[in-house]
């Protein structure tokens, strides 16, 4: 498999190799997420581009003032790519992927490009959008128990998503539900298509929700916090669904969590949000060993048992919150958190720049400092524990 | 589900039981049922006295007074096998046959306009619930609180001065004059343009358009001398006709096939073709007649749907049925005011009647009277819908906002579905939930909502019987009137259980 | 969309301050602010509101009630000579404008068909109205809420026979035994019209609050003080009703439009307010079939009651929108 190196505007990096992610340790101590089906078992990202996001921001008027809940987001993915976005709650995950479903109110302003294989979908017709959604960018949500009509039936609603965009006898559709079912691991899917949501597990559900994502082939699958919701052994197996459906179809998967642990074994690359930014886009690994921005080694560090050594069992969570994104102050975002920051910070926003290695790329004036240490998280540290 | 709803069936039978024994203590103790005799002057009063207190059992303690009711009240549950006996009235008149009398007048009020109120009440409730915060939602929303502020009985007396009495004098001489087609035409105008919305260029459009049709259109009607004898003509029904197909057509399937367009256009066309071939059959028919013709209609419309549907049939099944049935009401409409001409002559000109539900010995043919329960039925079923109109609104509304909200719409949108299925299929279904237990409710209550209609525009049904028994301390007819009230209130609370198990899985299938 | 780690979350109301555990009372008190900002911010209920408060001070300050004197000179039952055939003499059209001046002149209403003061009428059927509306609104209310609560806290038989006594009430339509009660209680004066009327009145509400307790029951703070051998009595009072006294005052606003209506209708067919005494309802009644020759003697009251129903209902959308937000996140 070739990585082939797509600079995309600010230099991006290209998709990791498809072997090249060998992960000491990693996933088993990240939480008991464990999948199984291994991400370098499946095939690996293809030279193709289908889904590249530019300049992105959206913003929502209120009572209080403007949200400006996304600054600046974007990213690239490429066939059978999957892109991990991480990000602590409120950083905009959710509604930079709504804004590329063409999903959200009517009072967002959307600026930037989103564009499916080289279209900017912001520039189609509601018609053309409706065409591609569901049909090339498909979309799974949080939570499985409500994201399903309690009053059909799992078959209904799956086989509505194919009548969607094509008249055929209902039947076929109905066929080709099942097919999809049995495709994520439901047993006796012509049984279950007569089935209500309520009958369905959390788990299930979630798995038929995938099923509607991928029953029309899709080129993107976008997943927002598939497993959240969800526990723990449940979370394992759908991912691994997950992983391997996306190769049945050829689908990119856009990986939306909060949890890097669900990241690790799951992504070739990760895109790190804070407060409405993308602040460190590189290969999973990278991310994971060298990071160039303090927050992702706050997040790192909050993980239990990164290293499984010594002081590392402790929790650690970033101290402070996250800042508002109505009156948004200037310097970095993260500087009253960060235990970094100097002066310039606080004046000047730090711009998406290439780091030590080609196509890791971190939003912080001091990445240098990160670079010196072994382990970053040790900024992190409470006093006690540094001792 | 049979168990859920013969157990329901039981405890509704006792909650009724129940009731009716609280409304008979109450009833007994409302009043003195000898009031009237005792202060008469009467000769033979003590005997008027005695007679009533045999007939109405007055020597009996209430409670067991009640009883001896519910022994003849119980005649009536198996209606062939038994005597159904409610006792009689102060008169001696038999309270069952009262009963049945006052019924069928009630149902006629109520029924037409209680459908009505909820059919208009849940299409503007879930158009302002999917224009939330625009002009028209506002406006709604001000109204609907107005008119459930509003007591019907004022309603009433200011639509039989305007309604009828200054709109009779009118009608002797039908001319809209310049001012008021101006004045109209604006008001309309205004209508049309919150209706509408959108951008400033486009509300000017909108005002602009809809003022100069509908004064236009007032001047043309009044120069032509219409309103004196109105009527559709063929090319109003034609073009109404071919709107409505597809407007069906958008409700229940969209333009993105188009098999579900042409049946529907079909439909209509069928229906505009019986409008010159059934010429004579129409001339004086039956309710018989109309009843078939209704009937055929939708078998027609199956037809139709059935070999034009292509991939679509079930929608376009609905669609042709619809259109057909819209059309055939069109036509219908034409042929009453057909009658209009002869009618208003009959009738000295007083076309709209402030009371009663008929002019009292009239006869005619089946479109004169037709047109004569029409025009009873106008004013009193304006009032009423005026008012329920407003609570379905503002329930609807709501019910549909909480939908829209829910994850499985964003779901539905983001499978692709057009927004009318999401609409349609996905937010209004859920919707419906709740507001058919308001519909229950709403009928369960119609028949004491009648209670005020009918006193003020002169109906002798069932409130109006309960009013009169009731002032006169008459307990039977009361007593009668509630088992009638109290039984509709139950059924229907009943059928409201058993809709929303059946609208809502997660219970019908537990 | 909670968003517990951000201090400022935007647009999503801090409603959701009470996952933050923080203790009962401080959050209690963000609420009851929160609320009150709310709902005066909500311009309808404020206008509601005010002219609510305009009306209650026009119709006692104008003819006094009980023994207090008013300032407005005429009462409401000397008889007296009609004027000009009894028309209004209340001018509100400036004399710059062409009118005869903004005046109230001797009878701003106009005069009834003996001669009584027809705005000293208006007052004090605008006085028996609200104040039957008001009895009947907080009886209802109080019993509702009572047996409500009763029914969700004992569950159990005690729930089973208050909600099969419930089920019964609610078959009787209101309007039935409501009318069956004031053709008894009519003459008896409109305090106990007001209270027989509001003794059938509490059913929508001890439905409601029964509901709201059987899922607050569930809940730790509930299970927790009753763990530490609270008085039933107390949990019921002091931990779950503060929860839903959202829920109770909007009822009883709306349950008081409901009463001024009501009691219009009892009247009108004649089975409210008796004479001597007078309402709204009646008022109209009355004078019904005068409104083509006197339209005065229908508008006036029909105006007032309408006024005071539309203010009462603005209130308690007013009050529903302050206590319970969710409608109005919603914005697109
Ligand atoms: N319709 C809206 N109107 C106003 N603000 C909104 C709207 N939708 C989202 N926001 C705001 O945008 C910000 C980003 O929200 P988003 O849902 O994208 O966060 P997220 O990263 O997905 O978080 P989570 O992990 O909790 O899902 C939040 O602060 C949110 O309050
Ligand atoms: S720019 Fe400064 S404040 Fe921001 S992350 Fe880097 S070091 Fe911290
Ligand atoms: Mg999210």
């Amino acid at each position: 498999m070739t990585n082939p190196s797509m600079p995309i505007g600010a230099p991006l990096p290209g998709p990791a190799a498809g072997g090249g992610l060998d992960q000491p340790a990693v996933t088993e101590s990240a939480a008991e997420v464990h999948v199984a089906t291994k991400l370098e078992e499946t095939a690996g990202p293809g030279e193709k581009e289908v889904l590249r996001v530019e300049d992105l921001t959206v913003s929502f008027p209120t009572d209080d003032g403007l949200v400006r809940a996304v600054r600046g987001v974007s990213y690239a993915v490429h066939e059978r790519e999957v892109l991990g976005i991480v990000g602590e709650s409120g950083s905009g995950k959710s509604v930079s992927s709504m804004a590329v479903m063409g999903l959200l109110p009517k009072s967002a302003r959307i600026a930037g490009k989103i564009l499916y294989r080289g279209d900017d979908l912001l520039k189609k017709s509601a018609k053309q959008q409706r065409a591609l959604r569901g049909k090339k960018i498909a979309m799974i949500f949080q939570d499985p128990m409500t994201a399903l009509n309690p009053v059909y039936s799992i078959g209904d609603q799956l086989a509505e998503a194919v009548l969607s965009h094509e008249i055929m006898p209902r039947k076929k559709a109905l066929a080709r539900a099942e097919e999809m079912l049995a495709l994520v691991g439901i047993p006796q899917p012509n049984r279950r298509l007569d089935n209500y949501p309520h009958e369905f597990s959390g788990g299930m559900r979630q798995r038929a929700m995938i099923a509607m994502a991928v029953i029309n082939n899709p080129d993107v699958i976008i997943a927002d916090e598939p497993t959240t919701a969800l526990d723990v052994t449940v979370q394992a197996q759908i991912l691994e669904t997950l992983v391997q459906v996306k190769d049945q179809v050829n689908a990119a998967i856009v990986l939306i969590t909060h949890d890097l642990g669900v990241v690790a074994g799951m992504a070739h690359r990760v895109l790190v949000m804070y407060a409405g930014k993308p602040v460190e886009i590189a290969e999973t690994d990278r991310v994971f060993y060298q990071p160039r921005m303090p927050y992702t080694a706050g997040l790192l560090g909050s993980i239990p048992s990164l290293e499984g050594n010594g002081a590392g069992s402790r929790l650690r969570p970033i101290v402070g919150t996250p800042p508002s994104l109505i009156n948004m102050p200037t310097g970095c975002p993260f500087s009253p958190r960060c235990p970094l920051a100097t002066g310039i910070c606080r004046e000047v926003e730090p711009p998406l720049a290439p780091t030590d290695e080609l196509g890791h790329v971190a939003a912080c004036h001091h990445w240098d400092k990160l670079a010196e240490v072994d382990d970053p998280t040790v900024f992190f540290r409470t006093e006690s524990e540094a001792v | 589900m049979l168990v859920f709803i013969v157990r329901r069936v039981i405890i509704s039978f006792f909650i009724l039981l129940a009731a009716t024994f609280v409304m008979y203590l109450l009833t007994a103790n409302s009043g003195n049922p000898l009031g009237d005799l005792q202060e008469s002057r009467a000769p033979n009063r003590e005997a008027l006295i005695e007679a009533r207190i045999r007939l109405l059992n007055l020597d009996t303690p209430a409670p067991l007074r009640y009883f001896i009711w519910l022994k003849g009240a119980a005649g009536c549950l198996v209606p062939f096998a038994l005597e159904c006996d409610l006792g009689q009235s102060i008169q001696g008149q038999d309270v069952s046959a009262l009963l049945g009398v006052a019924f069928t007048q009630t149902l006629q009020l109520v029924v037409a306009a209680t459908v009505l109120a909820m059919i208009l009440g849940i299409t503007v409730g879930i158009v302002t619930a999917l224009r939330q915060y625009s002009g028209l939602d506002y406006t709604v929303t001000f109204s609907a609180f107005l008119f459930f502020s509003l007591p019907i009985f004022w309603v009433a007396v200011l639509l039989k001065e305007y309604g009828a009495i200054r709109f009779n004098d009118w009608l002797a001489d039908p001319t809209v004059p310049i001012t008021v087609a101006v004045v109209l035409g604006a008001i309309s105008a205004l209508f049309w343009m919150i209706v509408i919305a959108g951008d400033r260029n486009r509300r000017i459009t909108t005002f602009v358009a809809a003022f100069v049709a509908s004064a236009g259109a007032l001047w043309l009607l009044s120069e032509t001398q219409w309103f004196a004898d109105p009527g559709l003509g063929v090319v109003v029904i034609a073009v109404t006709a071919v709107g409505l197909a597809f407007l069906t057509t958008a409700v229940v399937a969209g333009f993105t096939y188009r098999n579900v367009l042409y049946s529907a256009l079909a439909s209509a066309a069928v229906g505009i073709v019986c409008h010159f071939a059934l010429g004579p059959v129409l001339d004086d028919p039956s309710s018989l007649t109309i009843l078939l013709l209704a009937l055929v209609t939708v078998g027609v419309g199956v037809g139709i749907g059935y070999a034009l549907g292509g991939l679509q049939r079930r929608q376009a099944i609905q669609a042709a049925v619809f259109t057909g049935l819209g059309t055939g009401a069109l036509l219908f409409l034409d042929r009453l005011l057909g009658a209009w001409d002869s009618y208003s002559d009959r009738v000295n000109g007083r076309v709209i009647a402030t009371i009663g539900a008929r002019t009292p010995n009239f006869e005619g043919t089946f479109w004169e009277e037709g047109l004569d329960r029409a025009t009873h039925l106008v004013l009193p079923t304006i009032a009423i819908v005026l008012i329920s109109f407003a609570t379905y609104t503002r329930y609807t509304r709501s019910s549909m906002l909480e939908v829209l909200n829910q994850d499985y719409v964003r779901t539905a949108r983001s499978k692709g579905l057009a927004e009318r299925g999401v609409i349609v299929k996905h937010a209004f279904r859920n919707a419906m939930i709740p507001i058919t237990t308001l519909m229950a409710f709403d009928f369960a209550g119609v028949l004491s909502g009648a209670v005020i209609t009918e006193n003020v525009f002169g109906w002798t049904g069932l409130g109006r019987l309960f009013t009169d028994s009731l002032r006169a301390v008459d307990p039977n007819p009361v007593m009668g009137f509630f088992l009638i009230a109290g039984t509709a209130a139950v059924v229907f609370n009943m059928l409201a259980d058993i809709a929303y198990a059946f609208l809502d899985p997660r219970i019908r299938l537990s | 969309m909670s968003n517990p780690t951000t201090p400022d979350p935007g647009p999503v109301p801090a409603a959701d301050a009470a996952t933050d555990a923080q203790g009962m009372t401080v959050v209690a008190r963000t609420q009851a602010q929160m609320v009150r900002r709310r709902f005066f911010r909500h311009r309808a209920a404020m206008g509601g509101l005010i002219a609510l408060v305009l009306i209650v001070l026009l119709a006692f300050s104008s003819i006094g009630f009980a023994s207090v004197p008013g300032w407005w000179d005429k009462d409401y039952f000397s008889i007296a000579t009609v004027e000009n055939g009894g028309r209004p003499t209340l001018s509100v059209v400036p004399t710059w404008l062409g009118g005869s001046g903004m005046h109230l002149g001797e009878h701003p209403f106009g005069q009834d068909n003996v001669g009584k003061d027809y705005f000293a009428l208006t007052m004090r059927g605008v006085q028996q109205s609200l104040t039957i509306a008001f009895i009947v609104g907080l009886v209802g209310t109080v019993i509702g809420t009572l047996i409500g609560a009763t029914a969700g806290y004992f569950r159990g038989r005690i729930e089973a026979v208050l909600m099969r006594f419930t089920d019964v009430m609610i078959t009787i339509p209101l309007l039935v035994v409501a009318a069956v009660l004031g053709r008894r209680y009519g003459d008896s004066g409109i305090v106990v019209l007001g209270l027989v009327i509001g003794l059938v009145t509490w059913t929508g509400l001890a439905r409601l609050v029964r509901g709201e307790f059987l899922s607050l029951r569930e809940k730790e703070f509930v299970e927790a003080a009753r763990a530490a051998g609270t008085s039933a009595r107390r949990i019921i009072v002091k931990h779950m009703l503060p929860n839903i006294v959202g829920v109770i005052i909007v009822a009883a606003t709306l349950a008081i439009a409901a009463a001024i209506l009501l009691e219009a209708a009892l009247s009108f067919l004649g089975f409210g307010v008796q004479d001597p005494d007078t309402s709204l309802g009646k008022l109209i009644s009355t004078y019904q079939t005068a409104f083509s020759t006197r339209p005065w003697l229908f508008w006036f009251p029909g105006v007032f009651i309408i006024a005071i129903a539309l203010s009462v209902n603005f209130i308690g959308d007013g009050l529903r929108d302050a206590f319970d937000p969710r409608q109005n996140r919603v914005r697109d």
